[in-house]
């Protein structure tokens, strides 16, 4: 059975240390940051986020209906007036581009949901509310054995407080 | 107040330290949550929002009894004060996703105190707008007619007309700039549901921020969802008012019918909400005591914005008299000759002092630091800006081909106390929201602070408890 442990560290370099050392030693482990910092981001080296390919389909499929929905329904009822095509592109073009936004923005935002695994029910473990104050944070996973060493890198590189998470 | 004897300040954009007056990332929850504690003067305020709106609300039930004839409208001028106000509040909505989306992909870092202010005044303004169509059509409840939707008489709307394209920018835009406003609140809710006490309130707090933790892979996520939201909401800007501009210029009228309205509205758009945003963000800084996140360096910032969107603006309303001269067409010319000589001259005069010449004043530097000069000129724009779709609207239909058609136009007191009530009713949302949710971005302000460094726990620029000391008044940036 895996069990956890949650630091809290002040300062960003002293986490981004610890990230490397907990790296080196195979941890698996979550970092938690008040603000975006890329320094974090550098030293976690994360995989690419997919959410660009939801927005790509997403904008796709909406630019297609939007087309689709005004030139079937021109040629379902058309109005027909002399020398003026059935269904005219030119025109739809506005109403593909706006559907097109709305399908791709809401994709968009529906992939950051997915991937992030929100919303959550429960949002306490392996967390502290510190983390959304001032203070940088990282979980530990590991086999209990293990994690003796997790709080001795931890605490060697900066936490200020090391807590056990079952 | 700095003189012109002082030296120049640093540009915000080569500031070093944007905000001096923020030592840490503690100091900004705690500024930012202060905000929310309701005072006399906000509920003060929002009585009289509500008494406003109530105002308007109690003329358009009078109106849905009686009946279209009781607003001012009078054959030839069939658009009046409802289309005015609607393409006024859908320019004022305008700014907000400049400010949050076009400025995040420029990287300009005056953005980040105002943005969300900005934003907000987004979605309660294309509300604000989206109400007038349907004021509009006299009979709100057909309102839905303009919707796509499968229906047993399969009757669907007409896709080459402007006012369904109307229908489609607007709702996409309400959509996507409501959805941009609440992904970019949720961190900000995290930060106070961490903080509340009120178990009710954390509660709530807690639902909305969805579980957000601030872990790196929701950072990760959130980040990239957010730069292809502004990317899309770019363009969705540019394509709003474009659309909107279409309603006039796909038709014959003098005066509409110019291939130039596209993105004479869409600058005109830009500049009414920076109008909007300083007449709201410059109370706002003051009251809630902000001065040291909404610094001078920002206002300044966003004024070379307003200066710069203002000489677009006058260098249209130039070109459109120069292409009716041009054009060789009398009509035009005629029209255009009336616009400001003729019977709505003081109209025309009132649009072109309040936006062309008046922001000239924001060559000053002075002037661009002086909040209340910033507070007084956003009023005069604004003005300007309903004048501006007053000359626009009224004039050209009043004034068409024919002589015989020639017609005049006088707004009812329920066209007046309905347009008075869409400022209640904005303002009242506005209220509310800034007393609820963070006025001021947290998650995007503490990006701007400088993290923490065990080179400062070493002694360097930290206190006994282990936060920043303050920055010298030597620092670069702002320290009024």
């Amino acid at each position: 059975m895996r069990r956890g442990l949650v630091a809290a560290f002040r300062e960003i370099d002293a986490t981004c240390d610890a990230i490397e050392a907990l790296k080196k030693k195979k941890y698996d482990f979550t970092v938690y940051m008040p603000t975006p910092r890329h320094e974090i981001e550098h030293a976690v080296e994360p995989p690419m986020s997919p959410v660009r390919r939801f927005t790509l389909i997403g904008g796709l499929l909406g630019v297609t209906f939007g087309y689709w929905v005004a030139v079937w329904t021109s040629e379902y009822w058309p109005l027909v007036v002399g020398g003026k095509a059935i269904a005219s592109w030119i025109p739809y073009t506005i109403i593909g581009f706006e559907v097109m936004v709305l399908v791709g923005a809401l994709s968009t935002v529906a992939a950051m949901f997915i991937n992030s695994r929100i919303p959550k029910i429960t949002a306490t473990t392996g967390f502290d509310p510190r983390f959304t104050h001032g203070d940088y944070g990282i979980y530990v996973e590991a086999a209990p054995e293990r994690l003796k060493e997790a709080e001795a890198t931890l605490r060697q590189f900066g936490a200020i407080d090391v807590r056990g998470e079952s | 107040m700095a003189s012109f004897a002082e030296p120049l300040r640093p540009n915000i954009a080569s500031a070093d330290v944007q905000l001096p007056g923020v030592r840490d990332y503690e100091q900004v929850d705690d500024d930012i949550i202060a905000t929310l504690k309701p005072t006399k003067g906000w509920f003060a305020a929002l009585g009289v929002a509500i008494a406003l709106f109530l105002v308007g609300a109690a003329a358009w039930i009078y109106q849905i009894y009686w009946g279209l004839g009781n607003a001012g409208y009078e054959p030839p001028v069939m658009w009046g004060v409802y289309i005015i106000t609607f393409v006024f509040w859908v320019g004022i909505g305008h700014a907000g996703t400049l400010i949050s989306a076009i400025l995040f992909l420029f990287r300009a870092g005056f953005r980040t105190t105002i943005y969300r202010c900005a934003e907000a005044m987004t979605v309660f303004a294309v509300m604000t707008a989206g109400l007038f169509p349907i004021i509009h059509i006299g009979r709100p409840w057909k309102f839905f007619w303009l919707i796509p939707y499968p229906n047993w008489r399969l009757i669907w709307p007409n896709f080459k007309s402007p006012l369904v394209w109307d229908v489609f920018a607007i709702s996409t835009y309400l959509t996507v700039s409501s959805t941009f406003l609440y992904v970019g609140l949720i961190p900000d809710i995290a930060v106070l549901r961490d903080r509340e006490t009120n178990p009710l309130r954390k509660k709530i707090l807690a639902i909305l921020s969805l579980g957000w933790r601030n872990s790196e892979p929701e950072w990760r996520h959130f980040m990239k969802m957010y730069l292809f939201l502004a990317a899309f909401s770019t363009p969705l800007v540019l394509s709003v008012h474009s659309v909107v501009s279409f309603d006039f210029a796909m038709a014959l009228t003098p005066g509409w019918h110019a291939t130039i309205f596209p993105p004479y509205f869409v600058a005109g758009a830009i500049f009414s909400g920076i109008g909007m945003v300083f007449t709201i963000i410059i109370p706002i800084r003051k009251f809630f005591k902000l001065e040291h996140y909404v610094t001078i360096n920002h206002l300044d910032a966003a004024s070379k914005l307003c200066l710069f969107t203002s000489m677009v603006v006058g260098c249209a309303y130039l070109i459109e008299f120069w292409v009716a001269w041009y054009s060789g067409v009398a009509v035009e010319q005629e029209y255009f000759w009336n616009r400001v000589f003729g019977e709505w001259w003081w109209a025309a005069w009132i649009m072109l002092t309040c936006n062309m010449i008046f922001p000239l004043s924001l060559f000053s530097q002075k002037l661009r630091r002086n909040p209340t000069w910033l507070f007084i000129l956003s009023i005069f724009i604004n003005i300007g800006m309903w004048f501006e779709r007053f000359v626009i609207i009224v004039p050209s239909l009043s004034h068409e081909f024919e002589p015989w058609q020639w017609g005049g136009y006088a707004p009812s007191w329920v066209d007046v106390s309905i347009l008075i009530g869409s400022f209640g009713w904005f303002f009242m949302w506005f209220l509310l929201f800034i007393k609820q949710l963070p006025v001021v971005a947290i998650a995007e302000v503490k990006e701007i602070i400088p993290p923490k460094l065990r080179s400062h726990a070493r002694g360097h620029g930290l206190d006994a408890s282990g936060h920043h000391l303050p920055y010298g008044t030597e620092t670069p940036g702002e320290h009024d």
